[in-house]
């Protein structure tokens, strides 16, 4: 069973990147809401309902996170880390999109518990069959981890 | 009488080559009444004296003074005689300063530390004073010399007697020879420096009253020369007035004896004047073993600095080699992001407003993705180079036929209608790095594979060879190929044989290749014919360790 519109949530500082991101999706076909955090506190916030999304309802989680590893504030690695340090966030799907190749960035990136590893390329043709190939697979192939005690099954 | 005029010969003869200045001593005692009685006796032989009460003051003086003699006490609160000496003999300017320590009586350790130390000589506080100035003066003879071994070390002792009377010379030859010494005889002054100059000579009698060149002359010119001046000489003259003696001391004699006397004094003198030799070579010889210690010493020392200095260079290299990769990484990543806007949303202009553009405008955005994309290869490929340099090198047993397979496969399958053959020898090994060593067969295979595209039948070859007894792996293509006169700008990023419109390319791939090779100890390099295809060999040792380019 998959939800309707699962909600996206991307995390990155770049306006040019957000817009091609969500042309990207968009040229895929893949018409979920998209939540943009311009920085890993934003990206916090909306997570565990804080700051200036202290009105949220925390278990209203995104189905998928698209986080980027320079952020002004708090870094996409220390993202992830709270991320998986919070019992109701640490089986979120989180795929890194970002621009280095550095073999430091994938590996810890890995240990701290990434789902994925992607290198945005230059050529938005192939970004585009990028976000393609990764919206079918984590939002209607991958089986998501159940919501324990949540209400929100279907 | 004596004593002074011999002090004064010495003293002359020591300082003849610092013109008219007067021979400095430094006494370093901490009991004043010796001091001042040394310094009295020194003053009176004409030696210039300064003093000090202690071993600290006494090497002050030592630096800022630079006396030709040092005398000092052994036994002092504070810095000891023999410290004082080891501390001068540690310094370069001083180290040649000859010392004298001055040991307490019925201390038979004495002589052996005393040496020990490097002093030139030792003398008991309570000797007469004469002795103390005899040491000095041997002291000083021998300082400024740095002769080789004399005669008197090996063989037996050689005296040369120099008289014209053929009856006198008989005499003393067979009384020497009584006492076992090796006489040679010569009847004018003339011919014994020629002799001199021929054979070693432990120690000289001289007639005063020769015809022909004089004892005083003949001894003149032994003095002068440096290799003979050494050579303990005693004058002979049948005069026995003091001023005889002294004039005969004053042209550089060591002694003096009458023809009258009877020849046990002779023989007397003759034995005493060789021992005070034997004692200067030997004091020279343990003098010169310490310098040599030591400078044996500086020179480990010296290697040790320069190695520590080399390796602080290498260090900072290696730093600053590491700081300039990181900076042009990050520039290239940050290059990169606005590549994919340009990029992007000239894309997007084509997409969304195709109707609104003509075809000159269309054109023109094409090229700007072309560039923009040629700009994202450029930047990924300076990023490897970047890698190639920067990662840790892992080397281990990697199966490099198989990563050659598995790049042909890739290269097939991205053009399945092409015609190429890909010949690809079996169970190649290389100790290297995996990850490395696949950037290296990457780059090689693909330029195979673009050089040949124009040939109808392409055979893309890879092997081992033996190039100057080292095994060396290639890469060949029946390909293009290059005129060899270009093939050393090859390897240097940036440098293209070829038009892009020809064969694209950054120009950067086999210069990533040299530095990953470079790297594990190997080297690169290339032969081609226009029109005859290329071949890339490399080296990959297995026992060198990589380094840096």
């Amino acid at each position: 069973m998959t939800r309707k519109n699962p909600i996206i949530l991307l995390v990155e500082d770049n306006e040019d990147d957000v817009e091609l991101t969500r042309r990207a999706f968009e040229k895929a076909n893949l018409l979920n809401e998209l939540v943009v955090a311009r920085n890993g506190q934003e990206a916090l916030d909306y997570l565990f309902a804080s700051g200036a999304r202290a009105g949220r309802d925390p278990d209203d989680l995104p189905h998928l996170v698209l986080l980027d590893l320079k952020l002004p504030l708090v870094d996409g690695l220390e993202v992830l880390r709270r991320i998986r340090a919070d019992d109701r966030t640490k089986r979120l799907p989180v795929v890194i999109l970002t621009s280095s190749r550095e073999d430091k960035d994938i590996l810890s990136s890995y240990d701290l518990g990434a789902n994925s590893y992607l290198r945005k390329p230059v050529d938005f043709a192939q970004f585009t069959d990028a976000a393609r190939q990764l919206g079918l697979y984590w939002l209607v192939l991958n089986e998501p981890a159940p919501r324990l005690g949540g209400s929100s099954r279907d | 009488v004596y004593v002074v005029a011999r002090g004064r010969d010495l003293v002359r003869q020591h300082g003849g080559t610092f013109a008219e200045e007067r021979t400095t001593i430094l006494v370093i005692d901490d009991s004043t009444t010796f001091r001042e009685k040394l310094r009295e006796a020194l003053e009176q032989t004409g030696y210039t004296a300064i003093v000090a009460p202690d071993g600290e003051e006494g090497l002050r003086l030592a630096a800022t003074r630079r006396p030709n003699g040092i005398i000092v006490d052994c036994v002092m609160p504070g810095i000891d005689g023999s410290t004082v000496i080891r501390r001068i003999r540690l310094d370069a300017a001083l180290r040649r300063i000859p010392c004298l320590l001055l040991t307490g009586s019925d201390d038979l350790g004495a002589e052996v530390r005393a040496l020990d130390s490097g002093a030139d000589g030792f003398v008991r506080k309570e000797a007469d004073m004469q002795v103390i100035l005899a040491r000095l003066a041997a002291a000083l003879r021998s300082a400024p010399t740095q002769r080789d071994e004399t005669a008197g070390i090996a063989g037996p002792t050689r005296v040369l007697a120099v008289d014209d009377s053929v009856t006198y010379l008989n005499e003393i030859a067979n009384v020497l020879r009584e006492d076992g010494y090796d006489v040679v005889l010569s009847c004018s002054g003339e011919e014994a420096i020629e002799m001199l100059a021929a054979q070693a000579i432990d120690c000289i009698l001289l007639d005063l009253l020769m015809p022909g060149l004089g004892g005083k002359e003949t001894c003149r010119r032994i003095k002068a020369l440096h290799t003979t001046r050494d050579i303990p000489l005693i004058m002979l003259t049948a005069l026995e007035d003091q001023a005889a003696m002294i004039e005969g001391l004053g042209t550089g004699a060591d002694d003096y004896i009458s023809k009258s006397s009877e020849f046990d004094v002779l023989r007397a003198r003759v034995r005493a004047q060789i021992r005070r030799k034997h004692f200067e070579d030997e004091n020279r010889r343990i003098r010169e073993q310490l310098l040599r210690r030591e400078l044996e010493a500086a020179e480990a020392r010296a290697a040790r600095e320069l190695a520590e200095t080399r390796a602080a260079l290498v260090e900072e290299l290696e730093s600053k080699n590491r700081e300039l990769e990181a900076f042009s990484y990050s520039v290239s990543h940050d290059l990169r992001a606005p590549l994919r806007s340009i990029d992007g949303f000239s894309q997007a202009l084509l997409e969304d407003y195709t109707e609104r553009l003509d075809a000159k405008g269309q054109n023109y955005l094409r090229r700007v993705v072309a560039a923009a994309q040629k700009m994202g290869e450029l930047i990924d490929d300076l990023l490897q180079l970047s890698r190639a340099g920067r990662a840790e090198l892992r080397r281990e047993r990697v199966d490099v036929s198989a990563i050659a397979l598995a790049i042909a496969t890739d290269l097939r399958s991205s053009a399945p209608t092409r015609v190429a053959t890909f010949e690809i020898a079996e169970r190649l090994y290389a100790d290297a790095d995996p990850r490395l060593l696949r950037i290296v067969l990457e780059n090689l295979f693909g330029n195979a594979w673009k050089f040949a595209s124009t040939t109808a039948k392409a055979v893309i070859e890879f092997g081992a060879t033996h190039v100057d007894g080292t095994p060396a792996y290639f890469v060949r293509d029946n390909g293009v190929g290059f005129s060899m006169a270009y093939a050393a700008k090859l390897f240097t990023p940036f440098q293209r044989l070829h038009s892009e419109a020809e064969f694209p390319g950054t120009g950067i791939g086999l210069a990533t290749v040299r530095r990953i090779v470079e790297r594990h100890g190997g080297r690169t390099w290339a032969e081609s014919c226009v029109g005859e295809g290329a071949t890339f060999f490399w080296t990959l040792p297995t026992s060198k360790p990589g380094s840096r380019p």
